[in-house]
């Protein structure tokens, strides 16, 4: 047994230091292609985390016209108190305009553009309004009775910011998934490569092995480890560029820290739980490929 | 030992390798198959160890029919096989005695096994001061024993030898045909394929004569013609 362990250990790393520049490119491209699979994860990770937390907060903002009037001010807050079934009041709030303008610096501080052509008087002061029901029509319907009040400029729906983010989530975790797939492929066909490079380099070998009567499975693993290693190599890295851009992008969100942006941060430990899972899926994929390949290669 | 009933070979629909061959071999035999080249003879070797499978027909070895069995269980019958080439199919980047051990080391066999068998073999064989010579170092007849040494050295019940002698001068070949008559003594059926007259002429054995995939003679203590 241990004859045999040392043997397909032997004949792996004699293997690998043959076909460097291949073994290379299994290893990077395996890598990037896990890095990326990572990356849906979290970056799915980082929406719902933000898409929950607005679920759970404002759903509706009644925006004042800047020239409202304080009388029309209240009048539109006694409006929105009048309906206690459909909102829960106590959690109600009034931003004035000077707020509503802090709170625009931070919203919009990407959009500089944005920025410019506000200013603490023409800016809209806001009610943030959360309804006690689930249900969006009846939402909508006492949005809209709103609109009609004197003084109110406008009347949005966290509903529809929330469709809109929900939809950016669902483009992007296509796109990463559909990239990752195929570099995934693309990782899998090199080290299929680099077994039957490494095969055709012991042929003369396996001819003899396979006429003394070593069987297919002692001939196979020192080319499936070869594989394991290759893929599980490409794990660790990919763990590695993983761990660099989640530090960056927690540091970059942090910035936005008493915003919903904040929530956009992914836990340790759900960064941890998925590097375990890149090494399982490079170990697994480098694995089963190279058997795959050294099958096809064995019949000599 | 070994049986073929009525076996049929071809490489592809108009050249039939082995037609309707049937002969039965002794356990301890010493056979000759003789014939020109393409006349089936490495063909017949090959079907022996199922490296190839006919279309038609049995082979029988060890008292098992060797194509009804799956191939998970072909590794076990060719480690009562062992196998010769006119080209010894060395591996140059191993010693005598690595080349040897290879052959135990790829079936399991624990390392004091190994320690013990291979020197000893490579003492039958002639070659026990050269273990640590790599086959590059050695004559093409030492070369031959090399590979003589590998296929015997798991005490196979039969030896299958692709002519052995093709490369060899005279002299050299009758060196290697020694060896093989004395491992043929200790009970291991030889079957040997060669076109070379003077050694099936000089042995005296089981002749079993092919041409074109057709067995046209099988006599004991033949001669060539």
């Amino acid at each position: 047994m241990l004859a045999r362990v040392s043997y397909a250990f032997r004949e792996t790393w004699a293997s690998f230091k043959r076909n460097v520049t291949l073994t290379a490119a299994a290893v990077i491209t395996s890598a990037v292609s896990l890095l990326l699979v990572g990356s849906t994860f979290l970056i799915q990770r980082a929406f719902d985390n933000l898409l929950t937390r607005w679920k759970g907060d404002v759903e509706l903002i009644v925006y004042v016209r800047s020239d409202a009037s304080p009388e029309q001010i209240t009048f539109i807050q006694e409006a929105i108190e009048s309906q206690p079934t459909i909102i829960d009041v106590a959690k109600l709030r009034y931003l004035d305009q000077a707020e509503s303008y802090a709170e625009a610096q931070k919203l919009f501080a990407g959009d500089p553009g944005t920025l410019r052509l506000l200013t603490p008087e023409n800016i809209p002061s806001q009610f943030k309004v959360v309804p006690t029901t689930d249900d969006s029509n009846l939402i909508r319907e006492l949005g809209e009775s709103f609109r009609g009040i004197e003084g109110v400029r406008e009347v949005a729906y966290a509903q529809d910011v929330f469709d809109v983010v929900s939809r950016v989530s669902q483009f992007i975790r296509v796109a990463t998934t559909v990239m990752s797939i195929v570099l995934l492929v693309v990782a899998i066909g090199l080290i299929w490569n680099t077994i039957r490079t490494a095969m055709f380099a012991r042929r003369r070998e396996i001819e003899v092995m396979k006429l003394v009567g070593a069987t297919n499975w002692f001939i196979r693993i020192p080319f499936m480890l070869e594989g394991l290693l290759q893929g599980l190599i490409g794990g660790v890295l990919s763990c590695a560029g993983l761990w660099g851009l989640n530090s960056a992008w927690s540091n970059a969100v942090t910035e936005f820290n008493d915003t919903e942006l904040a929530a956009l941060v992914v836990s340790d430990g759900y960064v941890s739980w998925v590097m375990v899972m890149l090494l399982v899926i490079g170990a697994a994929a480098g694995a089963i490929g190279s058997g795959i390949a050294a099958s096809r290669f064995l019949d000599v | 030992m070994i049986r073929l009933e009525s076996v049929t070979k071809s490489y592809s629909t108009d050249v039939t390798a082995l037609r309707d061959a049937s002969f039965e071999i002794a356990k301890g035999e010493f056979v000759f198959l003789v014939g020109p080249s393409g006349s089936g003879k490495s063909t017949l070797l090959r079907l022996m160890n199922r490296q190839e499978q006919p279309e038609k027909g049995e082979v029988w070895v060890a008292g098992k029919d060797i194509n009804a069995m799956p191939d998970s269980k072909v590794p076990f019958l060719r480690r009562n096989i062992g196998n010769i080439f006119q080209d010894y199919k060395l591996l140059l980047n191993k010693t005598v005695f690595e080349n040897v051990a290879f052959a135990l080391e790829v079936i399991g066999r624990p390392k004091h096994v190994i320690r013990q068998q291979v020197p000893a073999v490579l003492d039958l064989v002639g070659l026990a001061d050269k273990e640590d010579r790599f086959p590059h170092q050695l004559s093409g007849g030492e070369q031959q024993r090399v590979s003589i040494a590998r296929a015997f050295v798991n005490r196979p019940l039969i030896l299958l030898a692709d002519e052995p002698t093709g490369n060899l001068d005279p002299a050299t070949g009758e060196g290697i045909m020694r060896l093989l008559d004395r491992i043929n003594g200790t009970g291991t059926t030889v079957v040997m394929a060669t076109h070379d007259q003077r050694i099936v002429n000089q042995m005296r054995k089981r002749v079993v004569q092919l041409d074109r995939g057709v067995i046209v003679r099988d006599q004991e203590r033949g001669v060539y013609d």
